[in-house]
């Protein structure tokens, strides 16, 4: 029988429960513990200076009214005054709007794009090491490096894509980062040529965990290729496609530097990412209280998400075994 | 319903391998064949070429009087049991067998109908509701033959069903796979390495060894007229005893390591062949039943012929005794008699060069280390020519 699983739990509970016995009697794995605790020490040091300090700064800073002066700023007492504002003001609005409909997009895009590279993957027998190689070309280009590139693809006046239009059409070439629609389309569109390789790499390792018998099973039962990729392929391929979700919305919500390299977040505001606005709000405005509220209420949106999703998926995400 | 015609069938594998060379089989419409052999000699292979899984390399294969060598599999209207079930872990066991029901866009009504008939005949009305992550090896084992049966497909295809399960369930759904293919009466081609499965479910079994068929016959007839020591070797547990020997003046003695067997007349008169091979080597089969030690025998033999050998292990079954016991005579292993002893009863004996089993009555007296003379029917004496293993029948 070929069993698959995607979670062992069976050996996981065991190290739990064969633990706790010895550890803490022993007067000879009590000092190994010390000694442990001792090497991991610069570690938690470096954790809480570097992440679970500016968390916690960062919550207490979108609370305060923040008063900067040019010999640093003073934090001046507790108000919600920075949340009211950003709730009341369009531009929060839009950037979460925007950031949204992007995530959305991008993400449905690269999941569909990467399952059919997935697939075609799978089938191949000579070459995929290969194929997976060139694949891998976009994914592995630092985001700036590749935003840097397609800002020189988009520009009207010597970009590649410029001239393909004026050799087809004979007209002038449109500013393609000109027209919010057509800026926001642009990026969605570097997003998906980056990051689709790195769906179908995840979706592949699923697939290639589907034992062949099941697909050989559903062709004795008469199903067509459709429906066997449809009722037994994708429901196999839920909990792998399930955290390729969830790393795409939670990297797609964050987006940051294509925009500010592509299109600094214009034309005017129209692809001002949740991230750039906070970024813009804090360092360009010097506004430190209305940012960090920025921040905030983008990390509280995240792990709504998350906890939603994980939920959504509870049945999926480490529970399913696949055994034939 | 349909029969399987599979005539001058081939199979090379890409690498280059050929694992069927020109196979011929025939199974009739309601036949239970089973297709028995050891490791790797092409079993599988040549199942999922009947299913459509497997790209057929030469030869016609039929499935009613349709040929269907480039008709894919979900047309050719078949049900397979695959080894390791192939259970879809997703769906429960309802969905399960009626998946291909589904496919075929019958009404629920009616699938709810197939799906829980079936589930009564395997038992397995209280686990419809589970996925198949939830049961045990014999229920899953159940599920698999459950979606086969719902199909009321024209062919039956089986591969090792019963491999997985333990010794006590095995012979418990030996009973029920033959009484479901009866009840159902589909051509069923069933794949197996165990020849007491080949023994008691088929209805014909074909032997196969390297990707060739052997000898393809009732088991009775495959038992008792094997054509060549490899079909001698691998039908039957504890296997035949073969000894190498040589036989005398007008064949009528046979010098079996020291001791001189006297054949006589009658045994000529049914293997007339045997005169060719005077003064020359053959080698003498007989089966452990065909093995009583003397004054033991059930009824008295004419012409018997005696055979001695040493008392080396004596084991009790209660309903048998199985007796190793050694001579001077020089042992020959068939090859691939050693696979066929997935359920032996001697599998855990030492072996020695010439070393011969007989399975006798329980009240023999035999004493380890003593003399046992056994009283032999020169009948059931089996002959092989040693150049080309073919038996010496007529
Ligand atoms: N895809 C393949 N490519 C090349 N050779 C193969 C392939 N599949 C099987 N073979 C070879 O073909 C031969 C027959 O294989 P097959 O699986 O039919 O054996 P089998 O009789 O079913 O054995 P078992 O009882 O162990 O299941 C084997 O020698 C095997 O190594
Ligand atoms: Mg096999």
């Amino acid at each position: 029988m070929a069993t698959a699983e995607l979670v062992h739990e069976p050996r996981a509970r065991s190290m739990a429960e064969g633990s706790p016995g010895p550890i803490g009697r022993d007067p000879n794995t009590r000092h190994f513990a010390r000694v442990g605790w001792g090497f991991s020490s610069p570690a938690f040091g470096v954790i809480a200076a570097f992440t679970i300090f500016p968390i916690i700064f960062a919550v207490v800073l979108s609370f305060q009214n923040v008063n900067v002066t040019g010999s640093g700023f003073g934090l001046q007492g507790f108000t919600t005054a920075n949340y009211h504002a950003m709730l009341t003001a369009g531009l929060w609005h839009h950037a979460l709007w925007f950031t949204t409909i992007y995530t959305v997009v991008t993400v449905a895009c690269e999941l569909v794009l990467g399952t059919v590279f997935a697939l075609v993957l799978e089938r191949l027998t000579k070459g995929r090491g290969m194929m997976m190689a060139l694949l891998l070309i976009p994914w592995s280009l630092i985001t700036v490096i590749s935003a840097e590139l397609w800002s020189y693809i988009y520009n009207p006046t010597y970009g590649v894509l410029g001239e393909i239009w004026h050799v087809i059409t004979g007209a002038s070439p449109p500013n393609l980062l000109g027209y919010p629609l057509d800026a926001t389309i642009a990026l969605m569109f570097a997003d998906i040529w980056k990051t689709t390789p790195f769906v179908a790499i995840i979706v592949l390792a699923g697939l290639v965990m589907i034992p062949t018998e099941l697909f050989e099973a559903a062709e004795v039962d008469g199903a067509t290729g459709w429906k066997t990729f449809w009722k037994v392929t994708v429901p196999l391929l839920r909990p792998t496609i399930g955290i390729a979700v969830l790393f795409r919305v939670l990297q797609a919500f964050g987006l940051f530097d294509l925009p500010y390299v592509l299109t600094g977040g214009g034309p005017g505001t129209s692809t001002q990412s949740l991230a750039m606005l906070g970024y813009n709000t804090m360092f360009t405005d010097i506004n430190f209280g209305p940012g960090a509220a920025v921040a905030v209420s983008t990390a509280v949106i995240v792990l709504v998400m998350c906890l939603v999703f994980l939920r959504a998926f509870k049945q999926q995400v480490g529970k399913e075994t696949i055994s034939a | 319903m349909a029969s399987i015609s599979i005539e001058k069938v081939t199979k090379i594998y890409p690498n280059g391998f050929e694992a069927i060379h020109e196979l011929d089989l025939d199974v009739a419409d309601g036949e239970f064949m089973v297709l028995v052999g050891p490791s790797g000699c092409g079993k599988t292979t040549a199942l999922r070429m009947v299913a459509g899984l497997e790209d057929i390399t030469g030869g016609t294969l039929r499935i009613g009087d349709r040929i269907v060598n480039d008709v894919s599999s979900k047309d050719r209207d078949i049900a397979m049991v695959f080894q390791n079930y192939a259970l879809y872990p997703h769906m429960t066991v309802a969905e399960n067998i009626g998946f291909a029901l589904k496919l075929r866009k019958i009404p629920k009504a009616e699938i709810k109908k197939k799906v829980e008939d079936a589930a009564a005949i395997l038992g397995l009305t209280e686990w419809l509701d589970r996925k198949p992550g939830q049961l045990s090896g014999g229920q899953r084992q159940r599920v698999a033959m459950g979606r086969a049966i719902v199909r009321e497909p024209s062919v039956f295809l089986m591969d090792e069903p019963l491999s997985n399960l333990d010794a006590k369930l095995r012979v418990q759904m030996r009973a029920e796979v033959a009484r479901i293919q009866r009840r159902l009466n589909v051509a069923t081609l069933y794949v197996t390495h165990d020849q007491v499965e080949a023994m008691t479910m088929g209805d014909r079994v074909a032997v196969m060894r390297a990707g060739l068929l052997q000898q393809c016959d009732k088991p009775q007839v495959l038992y008792d007229h094997p054509v060549n020591l490899f079909v001698a070797g691998f039908m039957g547990s504890p296997a035949m005893n073969l000894f190498d020997a040589t036989l005398g003046e007008g064949a009528a003695t046979a010098l079996v390591g020291s001791q001189k067997l006297e054949l006589p007349s009658s045994l000529h008169a049914i293997r007339p062949a045997l005169k060719s091979y005077a003064n020359r080597p053959v080698i003498i089969g007989i089966r452990p039943e065909d093995l009583p030690v003397a004054g033991d025998e059930p009824a008295a033999i004419d012409e018997a012929v005696y055979f001695e050998g040493d008392v080396e292990l004596v084991e009790a079954l209660g309903s048998e005794l199985l007796v190793h016991f050694t001579t001077d005579a020089h042992r020959v292993e068939a090859e691939g008699a050693k696979d066929a002893d997935s359920e032996g009863l001697s599998a855990g004996a030492l072996t020695k060069g010439g070393e011969g089993v007989a399975r006798v009555e329980p009240r023999s007296q035999l004493v380890v280390g003593r003399r046992v003379r056994f009283r032999i029917d020169p009948a059931r004496f089996h002959f092989f020519d040693p150049a080309s293993g073919l038996s010496i029948t007529s």
